[in-house]
């Protein structure tokens, strides 16, 4: 009698589980026929709400402001195909299919000083400056794609620090004594550099001032296009170093003569004044900055002598390394030298999210099926988790 | 044994006996012969052990205790020829009813007589208000008249700047002189003297930290020299020396560099030559432009106050007023 | 789903019912309520019934799931629950991104992917619950593998245990998220080397259903 009961007891256990998974599939299918209801008209609205149709940033305003545009495929590869998204937010684009950026007020700034900016006056040096996770690199990406759309010559470091912290290869530089080459960042540079400008220096038709000898056998004469140069540089990696040196010069030298305009982009410049840097010299000690043969034409470029160009800058706290990160300020991060030699900039504050700007990102997270847990008020635990940084929202949306 | 130790302790025992008894009769019979005597006057009573007689105590003989002065006093007396100099605390004297000390909770506090925490402390009752002014009154003739013009403190410290403290110290040790008594303190405010940049920068450097920053004092405290009137002469020479040797310029002075400067200076630093370039790019050598004041204090302000939202905020606005860039 | 992930709900502490001998609370202290709809719900009910402190691993947040806490448990290693968190936060976000490229492609099957990881999850282990298991019962010198059914909370250990061996059973260059992602995904769809554990385990239980009776006897 007993094992009857049991046995039964087991049995109907069995049959509530294939209930269960019946029900559980049921329900599957009736929520993504309800999302499906709703997708439609969710969309319609969301256009609006969230996203603006106005692709060129150059025609961005407060209008747009905290509303998404989506940069074209092409123009993605083109600009950013050596660097300048975060890692995550390319991950992200991958994942979305679509490379989306916000309009945030840092970049709407900085791109009406750049349209009302008269060339003629030596170069503006803007820095982006803000606390770690804000939104720099975006702010900076976004003026790109501008830079990029109008016609400057971009001058664009991804990631400066990677020079000094993770360099491929380093070597004893073979025209100064004394000095560090590093070729192979050097010459991936060379060609971050072409794929962003390659179209525009075709249209251009700029020309070396002067002859470059590299070797005995090897040189570039004066009247060679820069495309040339550059693509002497990606073939010799030997020479990227100094290649760079000479494209710098002579852009700069173009730009002051009114052949082309320039824009200057450089990601975490302060790692230029860190003290020390993670490479090391013949007699075993760490080099500085400066002993760095890249490190002297991206200072030269970004100096006020020379017109027809912007500089934008971004200053970063993880630019630096253990006890150099107690502020995000501009002056702490530059340093004393850093200061002068940019002084006089103009700081720009990259700033959490506003209020808009993150009800704006989450419904897009949203109609992307980023967040699937949306009980009411998820978006004020979500606020409230992340005090509306930009990057701390990213990681905790990760895993809902 | 046991019939043997019995034996033996029996024969003790009788002897000892006999030897009391032979003792109580000859007393018995020495007693008899006294009371024989005065046998005629009174019963005697059998005196078995002799009395000792008490030696009489001999009484001290004390004065009565006079009733405390104070009950004596006259209301309207001259408490200052009671209480004519400092002297320890006397409940007689004292007129008032002091209590002090304590008790236990709820017990009235101890009162002035025999009252060792009345004597301990020190008592002002011979500075009494009419006793101080009869000492005035009476140096009053030693006096001249209060200096014309120095009424108020502002205006004796607009002609006499500098204080010169000094202790004197009164005890009773062989010798009179007391090794803090030399040292003389002299402090003024450096607003007082009159210094031009570098005089004042130079001033500040040679006398260290006899300056307060927060209050602008100087003090200058001396007691290297033997003698009070010694170490007043030398703060002074200390004073008048620093003074005149931060006006002398050295030749090894301009080696100052700008990492030896206290402060950001505007006017020395590589900001103004940068702004002064950019302000004359490509422009005649005639028409120099140099930046413009509020600038160059929103950079010293920023590098010298430190970076904060406000002073970053104002020295964006003031590039981007140099800069002419619209916004 | 709905139905599973209430079916989940409060299953993991059923034995908070039974009286704790240990326990340092009197046997009148009740539990405190972690939704916070269901307190407020309660009123005035709760002001004097004095409550138990609040268990740490609990919250009432959207980043809080009865199962999901559990299965961080038995992921964390030598108490680094920090790591552990981590690690399965780049789950769901590996799940996560596998499900959107899913959707993205197109495909007729579109309206059914699930992005949900945490649903994807518990999908997984109810999946993966054995219902049986053999145990060695020794009659007459010679040991039998009887078939026993198993408890709920059994089962659901069992079902997480087996979802994370397979998880760690991997090459030294594979990440366990992006490992464990897989696992869990292909046990949600009612495959992969978890289900077929499971149905291996059912149906040796079925071969040796003639032992049954040696459970009693």
């Amino acid at each position: 009698m007993k094992m009857f009961r049991k046995q039964l007891g087991s049995l109907s256990r069995i049959s509530t589980q294939l209930q269960r998974n019946v029900i559980a599939s049921g329900a599957a299918s009736r929520t993504a026929e309800m999302s499906t209801n709703v997708a439609p008209a969710l969309d319609a609205a969301a256009l609006d709400e969230f996203r603006t149709a106005v692709a060129n940033p150059g025609e961005h305003s407060t209008l747009q402001s905290a509303k998404f545009y989506t940069i074209p495929v092409e123009q993605k590869k083109q600009i950013f195909t050596g660097g300048g998204l975060p890692k995550q937010y390319e991950q992200q684009i991958k994942t979305f299919t679509e490379t989306c950026l916000m309009v945030r007020s840092p970049a709407l700034e900085l791109l009406q000083y750049i349209k009302n900016a008269d060339l003629s006056k030596p170069a503006v040096r803007y820095v982006l400056y803000g606390e770690n996770g804000v939104g720099k690199t975006l702010t900076m990406a976004h003026v790109l794609h501008y830079g990029a759309l109008n016609d400057f010559v971009l001058v664009h470091v991804p990631w400066a620090p990677n020079w000094m912290k993770r360099p491929k290869e380093a070597s004893n530089a073979s025209g100064q004594e004394g000095f560090i080459d590093l070729p192979f960042d050097a010459a991936a540079w060379l060609v971050h550099f072409k794929n962003q400008n390659a179209q525009l220096l075709q249209k251009l038709q700029l020309k070396t001032s002067k002859e470059y000898v590299w070797s005995k056998r090897e040189s570039t004469p004066a009247g060679a296009s820069l495309i040339e140069l550059v693509e002497h540089g990606i073939a010799r990696i030997k020479y990227a170093s100094e290649t760079t040196a000479a494209l710098i010069a002579e852009l700069k030298q173009l730009a002051t003569n009114n052949q082309c305009k320039i824009m200057v982009a450089i990601d975490g410049f302060n790692a230029f004044f860190h003290p020390i840097t993670r490479i090391f010299s013949d007699n075993k000690q760490r080099v500085s900055p400066d002993r760095i043969t890249l490190t002297q034409p991206f200072l030269d470029i970004t100096n006020y002598d020379w017109t027809n160009g912007v500089c934008i800058l971004s200053v970063d706290k993880i630019a630096m390394t253990e006890g150099y990160m107690d502020s995000y300020m501009p002056r702490y991060l530059l340093g004393k030298e850093g200061f002068e030699h940019l002084d006089p900039f103009v700081p720009i504050h990259v700033k959490n999210y506003t209020e808009k700007e993150f009800m704006s990102y989450i419904s897009y997270y949203l109609d992307r099926h980023w967040i699937s847990k949306t009980p009411p008020g998820f978006e004020k635990q979500l606020k409230f988790m992340s005090n509306m940084n930009p990057y701390t929202l990213m990681q905790l949306v990760r895993g809902l | 044994m046991a019939a043997n130790l019995t034996r033996l302790l029996e024969h003790k025992l009788q002897t000892s006996s006999a030897v009391t008894a032979q003792r109580c009769v000859r007393l018995f019979s020495t007693q008899q012969q006294q009371s024989e005597v005065n046998d005629d006057e009174e019963f005697r009573v059998l005196n078995l052990r002799t009395v000792k007689q008490q030696a009489r105590r001999r009484e001290i003989k004390k004065d009565a205790v006079q009733p405390p002065r104070t009950s004596r006093m006259a209301v309207d007396q001259d408490w200052t020829a009671v209480w004519s100099g400092p002297r320890s605390f006397h409940p007689a004297s004292v007129p008032l009813p002091l209590r002090q000390g304590y008790t236990e909770r709820g017990a009235a506090a101890p009162s002035k007589y025999a009252n060792a925490e009345l004597m301990k402390i020190p008592n002002f009752l011979h500075l009494t208000p009419p006793a101080i002014r009869q000492q005035c009154e009476a140096i009053k003739k030693f006096c001249t008249p209060w200096p014309k013009g120095l009424e108020t403190e502002a205006k004796w410290k607009r002609h006499f700047p500098i204080e010169v403290l000094s202790t004197d110290y009164c005890h009773s040790l062989p010798t009179i002189r007391h090794p803090e008594a030399r040292r003389v303190t002299i402090t003024l405010k450096l607003s007082d003297l009159q210094f031009d940049a570098h005089a004042k920068d130079k001033f500040l450097r040679l006398v260290g930290e006899r300056y307060n920053q927060e209050t602008g004092v100087l003090t200058f405290v001396t007691d290297r020299c033997p003698t009070r009137k010694q170490n007043y002469d030398y703060a002074l020479y200390l004073l008048t020396a620093c003074y005149h040797e931060s006006f002398v310029t050295e030749p090894w002075e301009d080696t100052k560099s700008e990492a030896d400067m206290e402060e950001y200076h505007f006017e020395r630093n590589q900001a103004k030559k940068s702004a002064e370039a950019i302000l004359n790019w490509n422009s005649k050598a005639e028409q120099k432009v140099a930046a413009s004041p509020s600038y160059a204090t929103s950079v010293e302000q920023l590098i010298n106050e430190g970076e904060n939202e406000y002073n970053l905020a104002k020295y964006k606005e003031e590039v981007l007023k140099m800069l002419k860039i619209t916004v | 789903m709905a139905y599973a992930c209430c079916a989940s709900k409060n299953i993991l502490r059923i034995a908070q019912c039974t009286t704790r001998l240990m326990s340092v609370y009197p046997s009148h202290y009740v539990s405190p309520i972690v939704d916070k709809n269901i307190q407020n719900s309660k009123g005035l009910e709760l002001s004097h019934i004095p409550i138990k402190a609040a268990p740490n691993d609990v919250n009432d947040t959207i980043f809080y799931g009865e199962l999901k806490q559990k299965f961080l448990n038995y992921i964390t290693k030598k108490g680094n629950a920090e790591l552990a968190k981590e690690l399965l936060t780049k789950t769901f976000e590996a799940i996560k991104r596998t499900q959107i490229e899913r959707l993205n492609l197109g495909g007729a099957d579109q309206e059914k992917v699930i992005t949900d990881a945490e649903t994807l999850l518990i999908n997984a282990i109810e999946n993966s619950r054995p219902l049986l298991t053999l145990s060695a019962i020794k009659r007459g010198g010679v040991k039998y593998q009887v078939p026993v059914p198993l408890t709920q909370r059994k089962s659901y250990f069992l079902a997480m245990k087996w979802i994370l061996d397979a998880a760690r059973e991997k090459e030294r260059k594979v990440k366990l998220p992006d490992k464990l992602a897989w696992e869990i995904l292909d046990a949600a769809c009612g495959q992969g080397r978890v289900i077929k554990k499971k149905d291996d385990l059912h149906r040796q239980c079925e071969t040796n259903r003639a032992y049954a009776h040696y459970r009693w006897s």
